[in-house]
């Protein structure tokens, strides 16, 4: 117990002594996080809203003409247990669009009841993308389906660009962070640096590398835990600010909470990241320094 | 204790720094290794306690070969063995008694095991008051004897001392001798590198005397041959 009482004293000496390159190595790992940290939080946002709309889009199975709908409604309800299937004759889905298309309606005049197709529409509140694509598949084997569409196109595409940029964010934040850590390993090298006759005086009296080398790894961890805590708390800050915002300009954000954006499980992802940072920085400055003392 | 055999340390292309020793120095010996600036002598300590591998040649300290000790070996043997230096060595931002305290904290010992043997240490070398000092507000004399007593503080089977007087006047000298010699005394094996003559004719012990990196006369061959 007094080894780590001793180890975080010397540790937390060392900090008080080198403000400055405190002060470097934990912006640098702020910054760090904090890119990394709004990054994921965009695309969490981004995820769950698509999976929000996804939800919204009722899936419609068209049937073909003389179908029966009841049996096409049966079946329907037994593939979507427990979803809501609501039958649309011809006629009701020409008025909705007659009333979505308000001024211009009259280019429908002189049209019969059964320009349109009879349909069924499945509600899939709660539903993910993936999970609506699935049950939309199997709802092609309804007795008379003719087709069956749920807005696939552009909701699709919406997930394809997210999965996109996911990709490109992961091998983003891998560079950010080798950069990070190059960039705290040469801030905590000047520290080393200047304590280099320290672990001179104390390898000559018998000093481990693990002994010189602890309270650096300490101190990088406090660094990073301090640059990573920052941004995680900034990034709360701002998702306090700006969500309330989102949620007013568009209405389907309104599902959108504190936790789709920044988890419990991204929040501990940086902070731990941040340490890791730091851990990292310093073993990098460390090695070559350590071979040549 | 220690005992060199036919050991060769040369730095690059340069003349070699220390050319075909052999020596031993037995347990409990106080020995004077003595010569000119660039003789060797601090090379010679260097590499007993490991801070310099050897070029050629061998080296026992404690039986030990220290060319064959891997670097993670290299602490505990060096945790035997206490060091002085001329420009004393010590931490500027730490304490006398902080100072003092860095062999025993390495080691792992307890806080209070080490501010009895650190009050122990400090008493041993007359200061005892000046612990909660900062070495830069002591004597040269005082910083020298705070380093004997950071050397001294793990009670080390050798200590090896490189011009520990270099920097200290006539007074200040004989304190540092005084505790080297009562170190000695105790049973420790004393190793002291320096080119101060008056300080060997003050001091009867064995001397190892090197020049061009070649031991050119020992105080025990002198007297074998002398049959003093």
């Amino acid at each position: 117990m007094h080894r780590v009482v001793r180890l975080l004293r010397r540790a937390v000496d060392a900090l008080r002594r080198a403000p400055l390159v405190t002060a470097v190595a934990v912006a640098t790992v702020f910054v760090a996080v904090l890119v990394t940290g709004l990054f994921a939080a965009i695309l969490g946002g981004g995820e769950r809203l698509v999976a929000a709309w996804a939800g919204d889009v009722p899936i419609s199975v068209y049937l073909a003409p003389g179908a029966d709908v009841a049996a096409a409604r049966s079946a329907a309800e037994r593939i979507a247990a427990g979803r809501p299937v609501d039958p649309v004759t011809g006629a009701e889905a020409l008025a909705r669009l007659r009333a979505s298309l308000g001024d211009e309606a009259g280019v429908l005049d002189g049209l019969g009841d059964d320009v349109l197709p009879a349909s069924l529409e499945v509600r899939t509140a709660g539903l993910s993308l993936s999970g609506t694509r699935e049950l939309a598949a199997r709802l092609r084997g309804v007795p008379g389906a003719a087709e069956v569409d749920f807005g696939a196109t552009w909701l699709e595409r919406l997930a394809t660009l997210l999965a996109r940029a996911r990709t490109v964010g992961v091998a983003l934040l891998v560079a950010v962070a080798v950069a990070t850590a190059v960039l705290v390993s040469n801030t905590l090298r000047l520290a080393v640096y200047a304590r280099r006759d320290e672990i001179e005086i104390m390898k000559l009296v018998g000093a481990t590398d693990t002994h010189v080398g602890a309270p650096f790894v300490v101190e990088g961890a406090m660094q990073g835990l301090a640059g990573a805590a920052l941004a995680v708390a900034t990034l709360l800050g701002a998702s306090a600010a700006l969500l309330p915002r989102l949620r007013a300009a568009l209405p389907l954000a309104s599902r959108i909470g504190r936790a789709d954006v920044l988890p419990g499980a991204l929040v501990a992802a940086l902070l731990v990241g941040g340490v890791g940072l730091g851990v990292a920085a310093s073993l990098l400055s460390l090695r070559r320094f350590l071979r040549r003392a | 204790m220690i005992q060199l055999f036919h050991v060769t340390k040369q730095y690059g292309a340069e003349a070699p720094a220390l050319s075909d020793v052999s020596l031993e120095v037995h347990k409990g010996e106080f020995v004077f290794l003595t010569g000119p600036s660039g003789a060797g002598k601090s090379t010679l300590l260097k590499l007993i306690f490991c801070a310099e591998p050897t070029t050629s040649g061998q080296i026992l300290v404690f039986g030990r070969n220290v060319s064959r000790l891997r670097p993670a070996q290299v602490p505990y043997l060096r945790r035997s063995i206490g060091v002085v230096f001329q420009d004393f060595k010590l931490l500027p931002h730490r304490t006398v008694a902080e100072n003092v305290a860095v062999p025993l904290e390495v080691r792992g010992i307890h806080p209070r095991e080490v501010v009895r043997k650190v009050a122990g240490a400090l008493r041993g070398v007359g200061l005892d008051l000046k612990g909660g000092k900062f070495p830069l507000s002591l004597s040269g004399g005082e910083q020298q004897r705070a380093a004997v007593a950071r050397a001294l503080v793990g009670d080390p089977a050798l200590l090896l001392a490189d011009e520990p007087t270099g920097n200290l006047d006539a007074d200040r000298t004989a304190e540092v001798m005084a505790l080297l010699e009562a170190a000695s005394a105790r049973g420790t094996t004393v190793v002291v590198a320096t080119h101060d003559r008056g300080l060997l004719a003050r001091h009867k012990k064995r001397v190892i005397a090197l020049e061009g990196g070649r031991v050119i006369s020992d105080g025990d061959s002198i007297r074998r041959a002398t049959g003093t």
